[in-house]
């Protein structure tokens, strides 16, 4: 009964959400010109931010894991 | 119509989240990380989608309709009262309340005579002036003015037109998408003034501010009115109206609108604002 998802399955997961959020909220921003999508940008961009630096907190642990543990 | 869509949405929502609840569970059961990830997925975009629902969204015919009216009648009553002067937006030393605003018209046509604080603060509240003859009115932008500054987190009359030209496009594009592209340049006029015969003093005459709007939402607005007059075009569109509100708090000069270009098919405006020595 054990949660079947690694640290690392979480990691691989935030990067492919990060990369959807993140190219969603620059399809849909004003610059871009389709402007007409009725959702709160400016929700979905801070989202898509929070969600790509969860994912670059995992590689810092990863990294750091690499180094103390060689 | 705009009811069933949102039930529908809520209804999307909830399936969404209950399936991803069940699916995270069952993952726990069975020990899948396919299940796992599927609950996952689900529970995120349920909630993603919960956290990025529109705000109260209007349609543009709809806005285009309840404005133009007033509008109308705006263009009637300076026509029908004979104002027929260029209009200037006082800066708030005009007023008791640094944050008023309001737009001042002189009743003849060419008159650039601007009443003093003291004559517009002895009538304030009221519309009409009688010396100099002229109509004070609420500018268009007001409440959209209001609306950037709260967006920015500042009051314009503590800013300059520098800050102004760099951060006033962003709320107006990005935050209330009332265009989609804004850009602002000022130009200095300066003169060369003789003082005596020797020395040549250099100072600025006057400020020429050149504001290019593109895919305005207010773009049509003039279309129902057949002919406006000098005076309804000096005062401008609501987003003109709002950016020379914001040119005269941040100066603390008047501020005219010279000149407002359309482009054929109504996708470009340009406006052209003077900020005027006194």
């Amino acid at each position: 009964m054990d949660f079947p998802l690694t640290f690392w399955d979480i990691s691989l997961w935030l990067a492919v959400t990060a990369i959807v959020l993140l190219i969603t909220s620059e399809l849909i921003s004003p610059y871009y010109g389709r402007t007409n999508l009725l959702i709160n940008k400016k929700r979905l961009k801070n989202t898509a931010l929070t969600v790509s630096i969860l994912f670059l907190a995992t590689v810092t642990i990863r990294i750091a894991n690499i180094i103390i543990n060689p | 119509m705009y009811q069933v869509k949102i039930g529908l949405i809520h209804i999307v929502i909830t399936t969404m989240l209950t399936l991803g609840a069940i699916a995270i569970l069952a993952s726990i059961i069975y020990t899948s990380s396919i299940l796992a990830f599927i609950g996952l997925g689900l529970i995120f975009w349920g909630a993603i989608l919960t956290y990025v629902k529109p705000e109260e969204h209007i349609k543009k015919t709809i806005l285009e309709a309840a404005l133009s009216p007033s509008h109308s009648t705006l263009h009637q009553v300076i026509q029908e009262l004979a104002y027929r002067g260029n209009a200037t937006y006082l800066p708030p030393k005009y007023f008791k309340n640094p944050e008023t605003t309001r737009i001042y018209i002189p009743k003849l046509k060419g008159d650039t005579t601007l009443p003093t604080p003291e004559q517009i603060q002895e009538h304030e509240h009221k519309l009409f002036a009688q010396n100099p003859q002229g109509i004070t009115i609420a500018p268009p932008g007001l409440q959209l003015s209001k609306l950037v500054e709260k967006s920015l987190g500042t009051s314009f009359i503590q800013t300059d037109l520098n800050y102004l030209q760099q951060n006033l496009p962003k709320p107006l594009i990005e935050e209330l998408e009332v265009a989609e592209n804004i850009e602002i340049q000022v130009q200095e006029e300066k003169t060369g003034k003789k003082t005596n015969v020797e020395q040549t003093t250099s100072q600025p005459k006057s400020i020429t501010v050149n504001v290019k709007i593109t895919n305005s939402i207010y773009a049509n607005l003039y279309r129902e009115t057949e002919t406006p007059t000098q005076s309804l075009t000096s005062i401008g569109c609501p987003i003109c109206s709002a950016i020379a509100i914001a040119l005269t708090k941040a100066s603390g000069k008047p501020v005219k609108i010279k000149q407002i270009q359309s482009s054929e098919d109504d996708n470009t405006t340009e406006a052209t604002y003077e900020i005027a020595e006194e």
